[in-house]
């Protein structure tokens, strides 16, 4: 029995949800364990922590309304503004090529985030439920999981997957801090997040939408945090190598090696496209076949990790060392500068699903383009996600599923429209919507309904 | 009661939901989505019917009987939902054939269809089970349990896991014969559903009696068998005919 289609449907956008969905989960999961569970005990009365996200106003619990929303208005407001100025900043920064600067930012602000951020949550939970270690071993793991991290996030020869998983740890960590904001302020904060990404994006001019523009034309990677939805498995095993052979082949020739690359793709899908692909094969070597040529993901996969190789070789001699002045608003700036650069240019069984794009799937199939990118979400996404869910866990679960199902089906329109534009678009603005609409809908009408019927074991 | 209980209580309802997810979902990302949107359906209803009832909550819980027109009127609305559930596949698995026939591939198979259906009632199912029960487990992880009065013997998030099951297996398995009822214009099986569900609400209805819990769950539990063997059956004479007639060919 041939394979029938539902296998080969869907693959990228799950790819993006399950990644997103283990996010999330974990966050749930850390903000259950570590909520203090009587409200009124020696942590829960901590002062809340300072950040570039409440600079403004820092809300307590006896404040009138619209006392609340004034200062949380200003919290919002404040904190978009700096991640504005930030962002322009490295769009200036990569506009004049300071693109090893960036990476090696990047690289310190991941750092930063696993060593510091990422340790004190584990301390907590070392604390919360009395493991016995010490702290030596504590430290040298940690320094451990740390620099192993701060290699893989922009460096080749290490597995796709270890990569990934970085980036789910770094996007955990950064929510599970964003989720100690008082309760206001992350909500304004969400919205006016999510109306700054519609913004970025999409205005002319807008930040991230030059350096979505400047990144494709310059044909590099986004100087930027952003999780990768490529294939994490390849099927050839031989052909994956070790890291060492793919540095040599790398350095060694590597223009070569593309081009032999390129037109064995072009000899893969053999017929009239070699010639309609030229301009692609220039531009996309890091492309592979979205459709079961898996020989040539693996030359997609290769090729990238040596162009990463290089990348790492040209990058290695730098150091760390650079200092950060105002370090909660530049990390969580730059992870919102990752925010929602979903790249993509597959042609989608998506467009089928939907029905809408026929013409112009006609128009593809005669050119027959199977040319994917992988889809690519932003850092930030994660984050504020996974932000919403975890305050949504702070009221009840059934909130939380609610904003769940919201948000991952707003991720999901979100990769249906990137399959009709072709283009980068925000994925923050129809998720957060959805996600806020919904959190307030359960908390608000289906909570006493669901509670009152299902108190009296009468259900339907 | 601690953490054991807790996930005792979520693996009672969602177990075989789970089972059934890994072992034939999870390994077809459309089915994956087809199971989240077609939870997304159920809350959405949800959602709607509770902003309908709003006004008039909360019910008083000595009298029973606006409790019937509440199933009542859910009911109705979910099978609408039904319906119009089966139109957007229909629109959806004709788009799919015209995929499949673009990239060259075989059409969707018996199976894969009945594949769709259970996806999507096993989302109905799920959504059930987790806005009903899981969603009020939160308690069941801490000390202690919680008795309702009229049914004071079983506690009461043992009662509600129970119960979700039956539903579960109903939602789930009234779709796959919901959609085969449609699609070969059987009107039994599309009368069969709605009175199915119609009745099992109404039965959770017992439960107002004091005690009356002992009788309501072996009621729903018959009534979740017998969704159960009817889908059974169809799908067994779905697959015989089928084959059959591939093999005349």
């Amino acid at each position: 029995m041939e394979s029938s289609i539902l296998e080969s449907i869907g693959v990228e956008i799950i790819g993006v949800m399950s990644p997103v969905s283990i996010c999330m989960l974990l966050v749930v999961l850390l903000v259950y364990a570590l909520s203090p569970s009587n409200p009124f005990s020696a942590a829960a009365s901590a002062p809340p922590i300072r950040t570039a996200a409440n600079l403004v106003y820092l809300e307590s619990p006896s404040d009138s309304a619209s006392q609340k929303l004034e200062g949380a208005l200003l919290n919002a407001l404040v904190f978009v503004v700096l991640i504005a100025i930030v962002t322009f900043l490295l769009v200036l920064l990569y506009y004049y090529n300071f693109t090893n600067f960036l990476k090696n930012y990047m690289r310190f602000s991941a750092f930063f985030v696993l060593g510091t951020m990422g340790g004190s949550i584990f301390l907590s939970i070392i604390q919360h439920f009395s493991i016995p270690i010490d702290s030596i071993t504590c430290f040298l793991l940690l320094f451990n999981f740390t620099v192993v991290g701060v290699l893989s996030v922009f460096s080749g020869g290490i597995p796709i997957f270890l990569r990934q998983a970085y980036m789910v740890c770094l996007g955990i960590i950064v929510a599970a801090w964003f989720t100690k904001l008082p309760e206001w302020t992350t909500w304004v904060l969400l919205v006016a997040l999510a109306v700054y990404d519609l913004v970025a994006v999409l205005a002319p001019g807008g930040p991230l939408k030059l350096l979505v523009e400047l990144a494709s034309s310059r044909d590099e990677e986004l100087p930027a945090l952003v999780y990768e939805a490529r294939p994490t498995v390849p099927r050839n095993t031989q052909r994956r190598g070790s890291g060492l052979e793919l540095l040599v082949a790398g350095v060694s020739d590597s223009g070569s090696v593309e081009l032999q690359a390129v037109t064995r793709d072009n000899v893969n899908r053999n017929e009239n496209e070699s010639r309609g692909n030229s301009e692609y094969s220039a531009v996309e070597f890091g492309s592979f076949g979205s459709e079961g040529h898996e020989s040539n993901r693996d030359e997609g996969e290769r090729l990238l990790s040596e162009e990463n190789a290089r990348d790492r070789q040209s990058l290695s001699s730098d150091s760390l060392g650079y200092s950060t002045v105002i370090v909660q608003s530049d990390r969580a700036t730059q992870f919102s500068s990752g925010a929602s650069e979903i790249i993509n240019e597959e042609m989608s069984p998506l467009v089928e699903m939907t029905g809408l794009g026929n013409e112009r799937e006609q128009l593809r199939r005669d050119g027959s383009e199977m040319f994917s990118k992988g889809i690519k979400l932003g850092l930030g996404d994660f984050v504020f996600y996974s932000v919403l869910v975890g305050r949504a866990a702070m009221y009840d679960l059934m909130t939380v599923y609610a904003c769940y199902l919201a948000i991952i089906s707003g991720l999901g329109c979100t990769l249906i429209l990137l399959s009709v534009c072709h283009r980068a678009l925000p994925a923050l603005p129809i998720s957060i919507t959805l996600g806020v609409v919904f959190y307030f809908l359960t908390r608000l009408l289906m909570e006493p309904f669901v509670v009152g019927t299902a108190t009296n074991l009468v259900m339907f | 009661m601690t953490i054991a209980a807790g996930i005792g209580y979520a693996l009672l309802a969602l177990g075989p939901s789970l089972s059934l997810f890994v072992s034939v979902i999870s390994k077809k990302p459309f089915l994956v989505l087809t199971v989240l949107s077609s939870t997304l359906l159920w809350l959405t209803s949800l959602i709607v019917l509770s902003g309908i009832w709003r006004a008039f909550l909360p019910l008083k819980s000595s009298t029973w009987w606006p409790y019937s027109i509440l199933i009542f009127t859910s009911v109705a609305f979910q099978e609408g939902l039904r319906v119009l559930f089966w139109k957007v596949y229909k629109r959806l698995e004709d788009t799919l054939d015209a995929f499949a026939d673009r990239v060259s591939k075989p059409r969707l198979y018996l199976t894969d269809k009945m594949q769709i259906a259970l996806a999507g009632g096993l989302g109905h199912g799920v959504a059930h089970a987790v806005f009903f029960c899981i969603s009020l487990l939160t308690p069941a992880f801490g000390p202690g349990t919680f008795f309702v009065d009229r049914c004071s013997k079983i506690p009461f998030f043992l009662l509600s896991a129970l119960i979700a099951l039956a539903f579960v297996t109903i939602h789930t398995f009234s779709m796959v014969i919901a959609f085969n009822g449609y699609a070969e214009r059987n009107k039994v099986d599309q009368l069969f559903v709605p009175i199915v569900h119609l009745v099992a609400g109404m039965v959770t209805l017992v439960n107002f009696a004091s005690g009356g819990c002992i009788i309501g769950i072996p009621l729903l539990y018959f009534i979740a068998i017998l969704t159960l063997l009817h889908c059974g059956k169809m799908v067994w004479r779905r697959l015989t005919e089928n084959r059959g007639r591939q093999g005349s060919m």
